[in-house]
């Protein structure tokens, strides 16, 4: 029976991550994005109040919690700063990879190491192209742009495959579009010796679903942020003798801006629940992936429109916003071959697609 | 938190399917290519009322009916499916139909009884109806002229319908009409006007773009005697009020309904364009690809937000933004879909006889029909930034 209310224990997480995101996150957003971090104080406060574990297994110290509690954790945490969400998570979608791949010995050889040391973080890179090739036994190549000004640990993922390298890597400071809380630089690989690999497609393709998932829940939270901010601004904001959410042509983008965020955030929980109910989640993360892509890139520029003249200045954070959802929608391999993987369902498909959880039309002839 | 079918609701959808596949589709394909709505002695009827279909969901017991325990989530997934297979004959089954509700929300014991009575276990297809709209007012409900005159023993109406759906076939329609129309919406009073009353007549059955299975019935009221014991929630203002706000309430959980009648219809386009797509070799084209891509994922975001707002409206939850939400996005993600699937058909949907360009033709009225878009984004506006009524 379809039931959509939140266990108390995942409630309470998200209320916690809600009130950290809220308190500590939002109020530096502009410092963290000057900074390039979130500084000491806050990875700190991150770990011991139990948000950095969520997902990690008991065996790293943390919860243990699945895919639907981190991706609600990961919304609230964009809501406030998607760059300092990246920065503060040691593992992201490193850590689904490194448990796919190579279950717990890899989690105790590879993700323990960044997890005990505070400041360490591993990142996850799609290099579909490849940028990066690999002969005996060492890495080469450059990716254009990394969420990061520093990394212990790079898990390289391709179509078919993982690897992981940690030494030889050079980083060359960039701007950075948006996310720059998280930092940015070009990676130059430099003979990189490859310290574990693993080849398997649907290995490959579970991970990419992890880490597709990981953008599209962060993207949830920066678009709900981004509506929410521009609606509050609407109802200040007079003009023509009325708050200018008070015209229509203003309180229907603000309408359908609410709509485009839970249209989204519907599928990223569908695509959540169907991997902690260990049902096949590729597909659903893939179609998650696009929807919130498009819906940041519909909420986003329109909240900046709202504010007008304002929303173009950097006095106001929207314009970051819109940055920031641009560069997560161009992770994980972009939305071009997510589009392409959550296509690959109804290519195969026989009969009638289904378009939820265990359908009962799945597969049955039209 | 479960997102899964419990096997109940998934064996009546497999039961809905079967009906669908054998009777529904090709009876909506053959009211679409006659260009008229099944007759209301078609056999098709008969069946349904002995397959247990067309009753009230009023129990007869005094409880005003609701959808208890599960009850608006499974009729969001009946609806989806119902409509997938063909919406126009869905609407066509016989049964209270949308006159249930404010017999439910506004009617006495002895009115539902009288009304609703005949639709608990029929032996033969009856149907009812709810007349609100009329030439000059749709959305704006407030606009509505039909007038009802107090005479001794009831009310004289005199007034003119629009787009009443079944509502020659009815015993009886639920028909909208004022006492006074400076009072606004408090000069509203709504009447259960039967067949045959003398002044209700001249029905005119509409001919529609699509969703022809049924009738859309225009009809006038020419002092037409409705006797007091017809008028619901009496003269008892506040029992109006509260009856009103409980009718506009039932809205909340038909949103969803509708909009997942939507999700259903655009699920069938994309079944349909897929084969399409699979027999002319046109799977691996990307554009093809993205277009069936987008279809599913519109609509696939589409049944969650119906999903959601049917569950709080299950739990008796506040649920205006999210049912209005559902209405406001599902049909326009059907009708892109459908836009898409004429599209991979090409000049094939341009002839003018694939289920394809009859689900196009259908689809477009799921944003009109129970407030169209426009109308959601005005109650979504309400309550994301208190949006006045006035706002113009």
């Amino acid at each position: 029976m379809i039931d959509f209310e939140l266990p108390t224990e995942l409630a309470l997480l998200r209320d916690t991550a809600r009130a950290f995101a809220e308190g500590r996150l939002r109020p530096r957003e502009r410092v963290s994005e000057a900074e390039r971090g979130v500084g000491d104080e806050l990875l700190r406060l991150h770990r011991e109040i139990g948000l950095a574990g969520v997902g990690w297994p008991e065996a790293l110290g943390g919860a243990g919690l699945g895919a639907l509690a981190q991706a609600l954790v990961r919304e609230e945490l964009a809501a406030a700063d998607a760059g300092a969400a990246l920065a503060l998570d040691p593992l992201g979608a490193a850590l689904d990879a490194l448990r796919i791949f190579g279950g717990d010995e890899a989690l105790e050889r590879f993700a323990a190491p960044i997890v005990e040391r505070r400041g360490a973080r591993a990142l996850l890179v799609y290099d579909a192209a490849p940028h990066v090739e690999t002969h005996s036994g060492l890495a080469r190549g450059t990716i254009a742009w990394v969420p990061a000004d520093r990394l212990d640990l790079v898990v390289v993922l391709e179509r078919e495959r993982a690897y992981l390298v940690a030494d030889a890597l050079r980083f060359e400071a960039r701007r950075g579009a948006g996310l720059r809380a998280a930092g940015a630089s070009t990676l130059h690989i430099d003979g990189a010796p490859i310290v574990a690999e693993w080849v398997s497609t649907p290995g490959a393709r579970a991970a990419l679903a992890a880490a597709r998932l990981e953008v599209a829940a962060l993207l949830v939270g920066v678009a709900r942020r981004a509506a929410e901010f521009s609606r509050a601004y609407a109802l200040e904001r007079v003009a023509f003798g009325r708050p200018i959410a008070h015209h229509q042509a203003l309180a229907f983008q603000i309408a359908d801006m609410a709509g485009a965020v839970e249209a989204a955030r519907h599928l990223v929980i569908d695509a959540a629940w169907r991997i902690d109910s260990g049902l096949a989640a590729d597909e659903a993360c893939a179609t998650a992936f696009v929807e919130c892509v498009e819906a940041s890139m519909f909420v986003a520029p329109r909240a900046l429109q709202i504010l007008g003249g304002h929303g173009f200045m950097q006095d106001h954070p929207v314009e970051k916003y819109l940055r920031d959802a641009r560069a997560l929608g161009l992770l994980a391999g972009g939305v071009d071959l997510s589009r392409e993987d959550a296509s690959r369902a109804i290519v195969a498909s026989r009969g009638a697609i289904a378009l939820a959880a265990d359908d009962p039309l799945e597969g049955i002839e039209a | 938190m479960d997102l899964s079918l419990d096997d109940r609701l998934r064996q009546r959808l497999l039961r809905v399917r079967e009906l669908g596949r054998s009777e529904m589709r090709p009876l909506g394909l053959e009211a679409d290519r006659l260009g008229r709505p099944l007759p209301a002695d078609h056999p098709f009827f008969e069946r349904l009322v002995a397959l247990g279909l067309g009753r009230t969901r009023w129990s007869g017991e005094g409880e005003a009916g609701g959808a208890g325990g599960g009850g608006t989530r499974a009729v969001v997934q009946l609806a989806e499916e119902m409509a997938y297979w063909d919406r126009g004959v869905a609407v066509a089954f016989p049964g209270p139909g949308l006159g249930e509700a404010p017999l439910l929300a506004l009617g006495s014991e002895e009115q539902r009884e009288r009304f609703l009575g005949p639709f608990r276990s029929p032996d033969r297809p009856h149907w009812g109806a709810l007349a609100m709209t009329e030439p000059g007012a749709g959305s704006d409900v407030a606009a509505i002229r039909s007038r009802a005159r107090r005479v001794d023993g009831g009310f004289v109406l005199d007034g003119e319908k629009s787009f009443a759906a079944n509502a020659s076939r009815a015993d009886w329609i639920v028909v909208f009409a004022t006492v006074d129309p400076a009072l606004g919406r408090e000069g509203h009073r709504a009447f259960v006007v039967e067949r045959g009353s003398p002044g209700l007549g001249n029905f005119h059955v509409e001919h529609k773009m699509g969703l022809k299975a049924y009738e859309s019935t225009s009809f006038t009221l020419r002092d037409c005697f409705v006797p007091d014991s017809n008028l619901l929630a009496g003269n008892d203002p506040s029992a109006r009020r509260s009856g009103f706000s409980g009718a506009l309430r039932s809205f909340n959980s038909t949103r969803p309904a509708i909009a997942a009648m939507a999700v259903g219809m655009g699920r069938a386009v994309l079944d349909e364009s897929v084969a399409f797509a699979r027999a002319h070799g046109l799977l691996r084209s990307i554009r093809v690809q993205d277009r069936l891509e987008r279809m599913r994922r519109k609509l696939r975001a589409s049944r969650w937000l119906c999903l959601r707002a049917a569950w709080l409206a299950d739990l008796r939850r506040e649920n205006q933004l999210e049912a209005s939400m559902a209405k406001a996005i599902a049909p326009a993600a059907a009708l892109d879909a459908a836009v898409a699937g004429m599209e991979i058909l090409g000049e094939v949907a341009g002839r003018g006889d694939t289920l394809v360009e009859k689900l196009f033709r259908d689809v477009k009225a799921m944003d009109i029909v129970e407030g169209t878009g426009e109308i959601q984004r005005i109650v979504m506006a309400r309550r994301l930034v208190g949006l006045p009524r006035d706002t113009g």
